[in-house]
Formats: structure tokens, C-alpha cells, sequence
């Protein structure tokens, strides 16, 4: 095998590997959930070990964005569907959870009408449209935020797959969907707050969420939501079907000529993806106060995707850390100089197709392996077993 | 009216009215006539009764500044001031004082208390009458403006007194605006207070319009006054109704042939955003990401060709698009090629990393266009040829830019075609689409190949920017806002077809303009969209996809 | 050979009636028809663009006829099936370029392949059991790759991915199996043991191998079916078509 088919080969699953990665995960995750809210809430504002509530909220939307580049992992790295639309789904989850907030809000709207939400009076509208119903209760919000997304993914997937649209086609229908989507919620008329979307909410579950504790405890229910949807994930992958939606990612045809109905395997992993994305767009949006039609920007969708392919594509660990990651650096550089990081995200976009296709994660082994053969090199007799070639 | 009314006011009116165009046809009063000064000022001295005949003379100086006096005089603006008599036109200041100025240049000659003038008085009938006798006057104004003005001011008060004046205006008009708002104030004159068979010939005479006035005009005829119908005459109804009907269909027509030409422009705009995209995406089958990008850097070609025409040769400025149509074309191809060659070559085959690649190329071309041009819109101009409209009888616009944009499209698909089956190039590059390693065994060089393709995709998105940048705003996400549109064209249109792309961007472009009207521009696209979307399912592979074992594999 | 496949059309295991599939204008199989016994081992050959491999694709469900056709075990038609509805009923299939799962160990590669319950939530909780777990062993032994259970297939040599190919059909317990082209690219060695490996399999269900290579159909000795331009040529013997003026005319006429 040359260099270049080494690096360009999958990723081959490796159970020991990944166990190791999935303990540190769980542990950062579970560090993160109790510390940080501590941190935040019992150590005094002036102490240099004191968390200020807005990184407690950074750090939550990191995760959520996190939890979206794992869905996008699921169906991308595990079973070959690049999916550009899977900010529609983030979306969607987010509306939901921002109508449940819209309605909370009750009559401490600008206009004070407790049947209708500030917009619709300014619309001039007379009465709740139907698709509204339930939202006062948060249950309900909460199955909307996974059933919206899960049934917009079931219905594209089945109509998709069952005629077989696959590869660039399929990405650049799911571009278009997502598109639509866009157009559709930056009309007034659609009832969901047009340009401006939803905003002003005051609380949740009646907990106020300008308060601090509630922002703790909004981080710890993304951790404890992540860590839960990472593990399902693995049992997925782990399981007879997640060995088959690899293999149908690797030679769809022989998999269907060994009898199962391809589409079908597709439109699970898909519907359950489009879920959790959905359930990442509702966390995210009570932690950053807003949602409007921006979010279906196609550019979003894609975006999303580069964070799993940077982290790692088919490690699951590696998606996770592709999220968190490049939207810290994307802090830190829209903070100190704004210009440069489209530059940043469209050089990492070019870099890591042609030099890192394994992301981070996938590299890594292959990194530690090269700085190890460079002290090999000095001295001579530590060439143990480890510095043989790395994995395959 | 009256007949009391008539022969106190009406015949006065109309026999100057007879008087006035007898002065004002030959259209040579002025050197003969009067010093409008004098005039003037008699006006001032002299009295009420009086003083119809001295706004006649002053008429028949012919003088335009008469209108400007006129105007004061019914608007009770015009004085004498007591300190020296001379008349002037006032005009109320937020001090409650009064700004005087000339009447016949114009100028200001100060302001005064309204005790230090005194008004010039006029009474109800003078006023009507010289109202009259201003509206002759600008009816032969030689300013066809001026003249159109009078026209819509007749068909506003549908003065019967006005007819022979219509009829005389009529006979010499040349204008088409003018001439057709005469014929339309006649017909209103006529419906109103001719007889019956004048009413049935003013009726008539409309069939041919679709404008908004003279439907209005016919749709009064059918209205009913609690039981009593507006319009008497049986005949007339009738015939009002089946011409208003006959107009609404003509109308409907109009408006269709208006909604296709808008889907063609709008579907040669995708043509040329989708041709190029047809040959990397089709012949070559890469997903570039970046051609929207392509097409911004050739609308900002054009921009900076213009900017170097404006300060070098400002004269040539009509010329500037000749010269951007090629430079846009290396730039975008050039851009292309060293795209291909630096990073497009090592992912063949793998079109989902293309996808990837690609698009953060196009965020770093966004990103240097923004640093170097700044995020607003640039202003790119239109040489002369393409400004304007042509308008048509039922008032729709066929507008210059878009006609050329559509013959423009068609001479580059044209141009493609003809390179793509004429040339050697074109022959090698679908040798090599078609097999690469036969290709290259029979001594094509299939990377210079792959490059030279990619530069001729790039080069016609290139093109496709000049052409944009007539008709949309230039700024670094020009390209954005194509590129989902040009997708679709070539996914609907079947990959790696010219003529599936010609098909798609008409189709869609068409459908588009066409769910308009009743669906809304927004709801439009997303209808199109989802319908798109619904297509792909039943055809995977495109309108015109090839069938068989090949494509397949 | 309309009128033998009529005679035991309904005992026939697969019978191919007036199939004609056309792309573009181009007929791919024009009026093709043959018949295949339980039991028996047939070969089909003939040159490139006779049709071979959209009549698999034909009877496997992925290409629809525009006419005729196509009935399995006398009684069901698959004209109107998937591919996994025609696997289901019982037929497997092996593409001319090996196929394998190549990011998937050798063992990974057969438990996917094994008859068990298809349905995609029945996926995501199977635990294989003892029964499976031994037929695959068994299958390892039986395609000699026994020594590489727990290696990725993509490591697999050439013919090794073959060998896993058909014994990722023999673990479906196919009563129908086609091969396409099983020996391609195989070194002699190889190509011997395949040999064996299909005669080892005759009787025990039925076969279809295509194939380019003559001196691998010769060595099986079975009936032959000579396709050419989309309907069949000749059939018989090895020895027998061979001898038939038609094809030597296609095959060497040229």
C-alpha cells in the first residue's frame, strides 16, 4: 500500500481503540457537567478558579454543535450518506423548543396579548394558527423537537432512497431541501416569527434562563444528552446493522444482493440522525436566546460537515471533538480578527480533504506513531513493537 | 350641465377656446404679439371685467412664461405691490409673510407683509375660464411632456367644452403616448355626454385598448344606480360588456407573454450559471462548489474594467463590456485551471471530497473579494445599447438588458456546442470523459485535458458573471445565490448535456415566473424546489440522462 | 430451444422466456431464452456485449424486462421483484469484480452474509448465535480461509476475495447461484482450487458460472450456453459448440 492509499483508506474499527477514546469522552463530559456549573455557581466572582456564566453557555452551545456533528457522523462517516441539509433538522428541533419558550412567555410580550405571541399581534393576526396547539406544554415540545425532524427525514429519505439517489445527487438535493426550508420560514405569512424568527424568551420550565443555576443546569442536561446520545451511537455502530450500513457505504450493491432492502437501513440511520440533530437544535436554543430562519442557510449545513471531517469521520469520539473544536477556534478568531477566519474555515475545508481525509482523530495515531520512529531514529534501541506501522 | 350654465360659462369657454387655437396653431404668436410686460401689468390695473380681455391678449403672446401667471392668477397668487404698483406672485412664507418673485423671469424680489401687497382680484368665472384657456396652452406645448400632461388633465375633468380642442390637438399629434391619452379623453367626453350612437362609437372606439383607464371607463358603463342603470342604452351595455371582456382576455394574454419573457430571461441567467457548472459537473464529474465563485469574479472583472474605463477612457464606456467579456473569461478561467491543478486533480473520484474541497475554496475566493472590494454592492453600469425598455401596447416592459442577456446565453451555448463538437480540444475532452486510460493510452494528455476542461467551465461561469452584473447586485455572495439554482438546473436538466442543462434552466426559469403571479416569488421558488426534489425520485438521473450500463458504473 | 424450455418449464429451476431489454435503442437481450435444471451446473459464455451481464441483472432483479419472463422454480415470477425479494426466494449472486466488504474482517464479512432474519430492527438487536456461528466456521474451512477469520478482507489477495464472495453466497443458502466470472484474475493454482471448490458444490444446488476463460469452463465439463448479441447461439457440450460453425464464426470470424 502506498503512502497515500494508507491515508486515504477507512478508518477500520477497532474496538480497543475506541474504548479508551469513549472513556475519555464520557469523563470530560461528566467533568464537565459537574465542575463547570460549580465552578460557576459556589466560587466567588473574584476567584481566579470562577467560571463567568457566559463561557457556562459558550461551552453548551459548543456541545450542541457537537451533538449535531455526531448525527452528521452517524450518517456520513458510518454509512457514506454526506448529507448537506442537516442544519434543517437542527432547525426544526430549535423551533420547537422555541415555540414551547414563545408561549411561556405568555402575556410579558411587548404587546401583552396572552393568547398570541408578540409577532403574530404585530401581523395583526386573530387567533393561534393550529400547529401551535400543544406547544404550552413542554412534553409536547420536547417529542415535536425529535418527531419534526424525524418525520422530515422519513418522508425525503423514503421518497430518496427507495428511488436510489445517491452520492452528490442526494447532497445536493438535501442542499436544496434545506434551501427551501430557508425560504419558506423567512416568510411572515409561514407563522414562525419570519426574519426575525423567535426571541425574547424568558423562562423555561419556569426557571428563569437569564439566571445562572438554570444555565448550569441547561450545560448539564447537553452533557448528560450528549454523552447518552454518543452511546447510542456506539451500540449502533457496534451491532449487526451498524456493520451493514458500513457495508453498504463500502459496496452498496453487494449488500443489496445479499438480500436486504438497502433503503430501508438507510432511512433508519437517517430518521435517527435527523433526531438528534433535532434534539441539538432544541438544547441549543434555549442557551443562546434565539432561532431564525438563518439557521437553514445551506452554508451552515456544510459548515457542520467540515467540523466532522476535521474531528474525524467514523469516529464517533472524533466528530464530537471536530465540533467543540472548530467552533472554539472559530471563537477566538471571529474575536481577535474577524476577516480571517473564513479564510481559516475555507483553508481547513481544502486541508483536510486533501491532507488529513481521517480529520484529527484518524491522523493522530499516525502522528504519535511518526513523532515516536523520529525518536527512534536518536536512539536506536527503543524501536519496540509500537513503532511498527500504525493500525493496518 | 345645465343650458343656464352652459351659456354663461360653457360658451364663453368655447368660443375662446375656438379663439385661442385659432392664435396658437400657427405657432408663431410670439414675436408678433404683445411685450407680456405691459400685459402684466395692465393685468394688475385693470378691472374685473376687464380683465378676460387682457388674459386673452396675454394668451396670444403665445409666451410660455403666460402658464407660470395663469397658474398664479387662478391660485390667487398673484398681487400688485402698493408701493409701486408692479405686479408680482406671492407666495406665503412659514413667517406669514410673503416671497415675492417675478412673474415673467422668475427671479425673487423680496419678501414683504401681506399688508404692503394687494391681491389681484378674480371671481368664479374668470378663474373656470382662464382654467380653460391653460389647458389649450399646454396642449401645443412643443414638450410632448408637457402635452401629455394636458391630455390625462382633459380625461380627468372629461370637459365636454374640451371636444374640439381634443379633435383639432388630434389631428396634429404625432406623439403615441399623447395622441392615445387625446383618444382615450375624447371617448370619455363622448361616453358621458354624447348621444346614444356616440356613446355605441365611443365604446367602439376603445376595443382595441387594454389600459387601466379605459376598462374603469367601460366598467362604469355597466354599474347600476340603486335600480337604474349608468348607461341607458341597451346596445351600449352590451357592447361595453363584450369589449371589457374582450379586453380582460387580451390582457391576460399580455400578461402571460410578459410572465414567459421574464421565465426566458430569468432562464438564460441559469443557463449561463448552469453551462459551465454542465461541463465540470457533467462532462467531468466534479462537483465545484466554487463556480458560483467563478461567476462573482467575472462580475467584478467587469467591475474593475469599467472603474479603468471610467478614469482612462470615459468616452469608450460603451466599449467596456467587449473588453470584460474576454478579460472575465481568462480570470475566472485562470482561477479554474490553478484550482484544478492544485487541488481538484488529487480528488478524482472521490466527488464527495470535491464537494468539501471545493466549497471552502469558494469561501476563501468570498473572503479575498470581501477584503479587497469591501462587503457592500458594487455599481457596474450599462453601456447605452442596453438601457432602456420597449414597451408594448398593454403596458408591459420588455426591458433592453434582459433581451440581451438571452441572446447573449444562446451565442454562448452556441459557442460551447461548437467547441465542444468542432474542436480537437472538445473532441479530446470526451475522449477522456468517456475513457480516461484509452485515452491516455492513445497519447492524449488526459491531466492537461482535465485542466483545460475545468478552465472552460470557469471561464463560461467567468462570462456568466459579466452578464449577471447587468441585471443583479455585484457583492462577494453573488455567487451563493446562484449556486443552489444552477445545481438544480443540471440535476434536473441530466448531467453532462448541454441541451439537458438548455432544458432545465428554461424549464425552471419558466415555471418559475409563471407560478408567480398566483403563488408569490418566494413560495414560487420553494414550489419549484420541492418539485425538483419530487423529480429526482422519478428520474434519478435527469430529463435527459443517458440510460444504460455506463452511466452506472 | 423455445421448445426444450417449454418441455420442463414447470419442474425447470429457472426458465427464461422471450426476455428483451433495450437501452436507448440499443437491445442489450433481445428475445433471449434458456432453462436451467435443479441441480444443474451451467456455463455461459460468449464475447463482450452478448448480454451476460444484464441478463444477471435481469433475473436479479435489478433491471426490469421490457419484455418477457422470467420464472423460478416453474411458478414465481421475477420479473416483478427486487433484489433483495429475489435473494430472498433464493438466489445468489457473484459480480465479475470481487465484492467484498473490504473494511469488514472475513468472519464480519460472513455473518453479514448468512440467512437470518433481514428486516432492519431485527439487525440492530441479532446476536448470532451457535448454529450460525458454526456454519460460518464451516464455510471458512470449505473456501480455505480459515486462517484469516479475523484479517479485513481488503488484505485478502485477489483470489482469496473470490473464494469469500462464494462462500459469502454459500452461507445464504442459495438453491440458484450465479457466479460472474469466478476465476478472473486468479493465478493457475488459484483458478485449480476454484475448480474443485464448484465441482465440490455440483448437485448440491444450482449454478451458473459466466465465464471468459475456456480452459476453466472446459475443466468443469458441464452444458454450455453460447450468448451472442443478446439472445443465445448455441448450446451444448463444451466439445459440441465449440465444433458449431456459428461460433467459431463469432469468435473467430472477425
Amino acid at each position: 500500500m502506498s503512502l497515500l492509499q494508507r491515508l486515504y483508506a477507512p478508518q477500520a474499527q477497532e474496538p480497543g481503540k475506541g474504548r479508551l477514546a469513549s472513556a475519555i469522552l464520557l469523563t470530560v463530559l461528566a467533568a464537565i457537567a459537574i465542575l463547570v456549573p460549580l465552578l460557576n455557581l459556589t466560587v466567588p466572582a473574584d476567584s481566579a478558579f470562577h467560571v463567568p456564566t457566559y463561557l457556562v453557555s459558550l461551552l453548551g452551545k459548543y456541545l450542541c454543535f457537537a451533538m449535531l456533528a455526531l448525527s452528521i457522523d452517524l450518517i456520513w462517516g458510518f454509512c457514506g450518506i454526506l448529507s448537506l441539509g442537516h442544519g434543517a433538522f437542527f432547525a426544526l428541533g430549535g423551533y420547537a423548543m422555541g415555540m414551547y419558550m414563545m408561549r411561556q412567555i405568555g402575556d410579558r410580550g411587548v404587546y401583552g396579548n396572552a393568547e398570541l405571541p408578540d409577532f403574530m399581534v404585530f401581523l395583526n393576526w386573530k387567533e393561534l394558527p393550529w400547529y401551535w396547539y400543544g406547544f404550552d406544554f413542554f412534553p409536547f415540545a420536547v417529542v415535536m423537537a425529535l418527531f419534526v425532524p424525524g418525520l422530515l427525514a422519513f418522508v425525503f429519505g423514503w421518497l430518496t432512497f427507495r428511488s436510489r439517489v445517491s452520492g452528490v445527487y442526494l447532497s445536493i438535493i438535501t442542499q436544496a431541501m434545506t434551501y427551501a426550508l430557508m425560504l419558506a420560514f423567512f416568510r411572515n405569512d409561514m407563522g414562525f416569527g419570519g426574519n426575525n424568527g423567535l426571541t425574547d424568551f424568558k423562562d423555561l420550565l419556569g426557571f428563569d434562563l437569564q439566571s445562572d443555576n438554570t444555565r448550569a443546569v441547561l450545560l448539564a442536561s447537553t452533557c448528560v444528552a450528549l454523552a447518552g446520545c454518543y452511546l447510542m451511537c456506539r451500540a449502533i455502530v457496534a451491532s449487526k446493522l451498524g456493520r451493514l450500513i458500513a457495508a453498504i457505504r463500502d459496496d452498496e450493491a453487494r449488500v443489496r444482493f445479499l438480500g436486504y432492502r438497502v433503503e430501508n437501513f438507510k432511512l433508519f440511520v437517517f430518521v435517527l440522525s435527523a433526531m438528534i440533530a433535532g434534539l441539538a437544535g432544541a438544547l441549543y436554543v434555549p442557551q443562546v436566546g434565539i432561532i431564525n430562519p438563518g439557521e437553514f442557510a445551506p452554508a451552515n449545513s456544510i459548515e457542520a460537515v467540515i467540523w466532522v471531517a476535521i474531528g474525524g469521520r467514523g469516529t464517533l469520539y472524533g466528530a464530537i471533538a471536530g465540533g467543540v473544536l472548530v467552533n472554539y477556534a472559530k471563537t477566538v478568531l471571529t474575536g481577535v480578527i474577524p476577516e480571517v477566519w473564513l479564510f481559516a474555515l475555507g483553508g481547513m475545508f481544502i486541508a483536510v480533504t486533501l491532507f488529513f481525509p481521517k480529520g484529527l482523530v484518524g491522523s493522530l495515531p499516525a502522528a504519535i506513531d511518526w513523532v515516536k520512529r523520529r525518536i527512534g531514529k536518536r536512539n536506536p534501541p527503543a524501536s519496540s513493537p509500537l513503532a511498527e506501522e500504525p493500525g493496518q | 350641465m345645465s343650458l343656464r350654465q352652459w351659456m354663461r360659462g360653457g360658451a364663453l369657454r368655447f368660443l375662446m377656446v375656438f379663439w385661442a387655437l385659432a392664435v396658437l396653431v400657427p405657432h408663431s404668436g410670439a414675436s408678433a404679439a404683445e411685450d407680456l410686460g405691459t400685459l402684466v401689468t395692465e393685468l394688475g390695473a385693470a378691472s374685473l371685467s376687464k380683465k378676460q380681455a387682457v388674459v386673452d391678449r396675454m394668451v396670444a403672446t403665445g409666451a410660455p412664461e403666460v402658464v407660470p401667471i395663469l397658474e398664479a392668477l387662478v391660485g390667487r397668487d398673484l398681487y400688485t405691490r402698493k408701493s409701486d404698483g408692479v405686479v408680482v406672485i406671492g407666495q406665503k412664507t412659514s413667517g406669514g409673510k410673503l416671497l415675492l418673485t417675478d412673474p415673467l423671469t422668475g427671479s425673487e424680489v423680496g419678501t414683504v407683509g401681506s399688508r404692503e401687497v394687494k391681491r389681484i382680484k378674480t371671481n368664479n368665472r374668470l378663474r373656470s375660464s382662464v382654467k380653460a384657456v391653460m389647458g389649450t396652452l399646454t396642449l401645443m406645448s412643443p414638450d410632448p411632456q408637457r402635452r401629455l400632461e394636458a391630455a390625462d388633465g382633459l380625461l380627468k375633468s372629461s370637459d365636454q367644452a374640451m371636444l374640439p380642442l381634443i379633435e383639432t390637438a388630434l389631428a396634429k399629434e404625432a406623439d403615441a403616448a399623447v395622441k392615445n391619452a387625446l383618444q382615450l379623453a375624447k371617448a370619455s367626453i363622448k361616453l358621458q355626454s354624447g348621444s346614444a350612437e356616440e356613446r355605441l362609437a365611443a365604446v367602439q372606439s376603445l376595443a382595441d385598448r387594454t389600459d387601466p383607464e379605459s376598462r374603469v371607463m367601460l366598467s362604469r358603463l355597466l354599474l347600476k344606480d340603486g335600480d337604474v342603470w349608468r348607461e341607458p342604452d341597451e346596445t351600449v351595455r352590451e357592447t361595453a360588456g363584450e369589449t371589457l371582456a374582450s379586453m380582460e382576455r387580451r390582457l391576460e394574454m399580455w400578461r402571460t407573454v410578459e410572465h414567459l419573457y421574464q421565465g426566458i430571461s430569468l432562464g438564460s441567467v441559469l443557463l449561463l450559471a448552469a453551462m459551465g457548472l454542465a461541463i465540470t459537473f457533467g462532462v467531468m464529474g466534479v462537483i465545484n462548489m466554487a463556480h458560483g465563485e467563478m461567476v462573482m469574479l467575472g462580475a467584478y472583472t467587469t467591475f474593475v474594467i469599467q472603474e479603468a474605463f471610467r478614469s482612462l477612457a470615459p468616452g469608450l464606456f460603451d466599449w467596456s463590456l467587449a473588453v470584460a467579456l474576454p478579460a472575465a473569461f481568462l480570470v475566472s478561467a485562470l482561477v479554474g485551471i490553478a484550482m484544478e491543478r492544485g487541488c481538484i486533480r488529487f480528488l478524482y473520484g472521490r466527488p464527495l471530497e470535491t464537494l468539501l474541497a471545493t466549497w471552502g475554496i469558494s469561501l476563501v475566493l468570498q473572503q479575498t473579494v470581501r477584503s479587497i472590494f469591501g462587503p457592500t454592492n458594487r455599481e457596474v453600469g450599462a453601456p447605452e445599447w442596453m438601457q432602456g425598455a420597449m414597451e408594448s401596447v398593454a403596458g408591459i416592459t420588455l426591458t433592453y438588458n434582459r433581451l440581451w442577456i438571452i441572446l447573449f446565453s444562446f451565442c454562448v451555448l452556441g459557442a460551447v456546442l461548437l467547441v465542444m463538437k468542432k474542436t480537437a480540444f472538445g473532441l479530446q475532452m470526451r475522449a477522456v470523459t468517456q475513457n480516461r486510460e484509452m485515452a491516455r493510452a492513445m497519447g492524449i494528455p488526459t491531466g492537461r485535458v482535465d485542466a483545460m476542461t475545468f478552465g472552460l467551465g470557469s471561464g463560461i461561469a467567468g462570462i456568466a458573471g459579466v452578464a449577471l452584473s447587468q441585471i443583479d447586485n455585484v457583492s462577494p455572495n453573488l455567487g451563493q445565490a446562484y449556486i443552489v439554482d444552477s445545481f438544480m438546473v443540471v440535476v434536473f436538466g441530466g448531467v453532462g448535456n448541454l441541451w439537458g442543462a438548455f432544458a432545465g434552466a428554461m424549464s425552471l426559469g419558466i415555471v418559475n415566473k409563471l407560478l408567480e403571479p398566483w403563488a408569490g416569488a418566494v413560495l414560487g421558488k420553494i414550489l419549484v424546489l420541492v418539485a425538483i426534489i419530487l423529480f429526482i425520485q422519478k428520474r434519478p438521473r435527469g430529463l435527459f440522462a443517458l440510460r444504460g450500463r455506463a452511466v452506472e458504473s | 430451444m423455445n421448445v426444450t424450455g417449454r418441455a420442463s418449464y414447470s419442474e425447470s429451476q429457472l426458465y427464461v422466456d422471450g426476455v428483451t431489454v433495450s437501452f436507448d435503442g440499443f437491445k442489450a437481450l433481445n428475445n433471449l431464452s434458456f432453462v436451467v435444471e435443479p441441480g444443474e451446473m451451467r456455463a455461459i459464455i460468449g464475447p463482450n456485449g452478448a448480454g451476460k451481464t444484464t441478463m444477471m441483472d435481469v433475473i436479479t432483479g435489478k433491471t426490469k424486462p421490457d419484455e418477457g419472463r422470467v420464472i423460478f422454480k416453474g411458478d414465481i415470477d421475477l420479473g416483478k421483484r427486487d433484489e433483495a425479494a429475489v435473494v430472498a426466494l433464493g438466489i445468489g449472486r457473484k459480480f465479475q469484480r470481487p465484492s467484498v466488504f473490504e473494511n469488514h474482517s472475513v468472519f464480519d464479512n460472513l455473518e453479514l452474509a448468512i440467512k437470518s432474519d433481514r428486516s432492519t430492527f431485527a439487525c440492530l438487536f441479532d446476536r448470532l448465535d451457535a448454529d450460525r456461528k458454526s456454519k460460518i466456521e464451516s464455510t471458512l474451512e470449505r473456501i480455505g480461509l480459515a486462517g484469516e477469520r479475523d484479517q479485513m478482507a481488503g488484505k485478502l489477495s485477489h483470489g482469496q476475495k473470490q473464494w469469500l464472495e462464494i462462500g459469502m453466497l454459500l452461507v445464504q443458502d442459495p438453491e440458484l447461484l450465479f457466479l460472474d466470472e469466478p476465476v478472473a484474475g486468479m493465478t493457475d493454482a488459484e483458478t485449480e482450487a476454484t475448480v474443485e471448490l464448484l465441482r465440490d458444490l455440483r448437485g448440491e444446488r444450482s449454478i451458473v458460472v459466466v465465464e471468459h476463460d475456456m480452459a476453466f469452463v472446459h475443466a468443469l465439463g458441464v452444458k454450455v450456453t453460447v450468448l451472442h448479441e443478446g439472445s443465445v447461439l448455441a448450446e451444448g457440450s463444451m466439445d459440441q459448440v465449440q465444433n458449431d460453425p456459428h461460433v467459431i464464426e463469432v469468435y473467430l470470424g472477425r
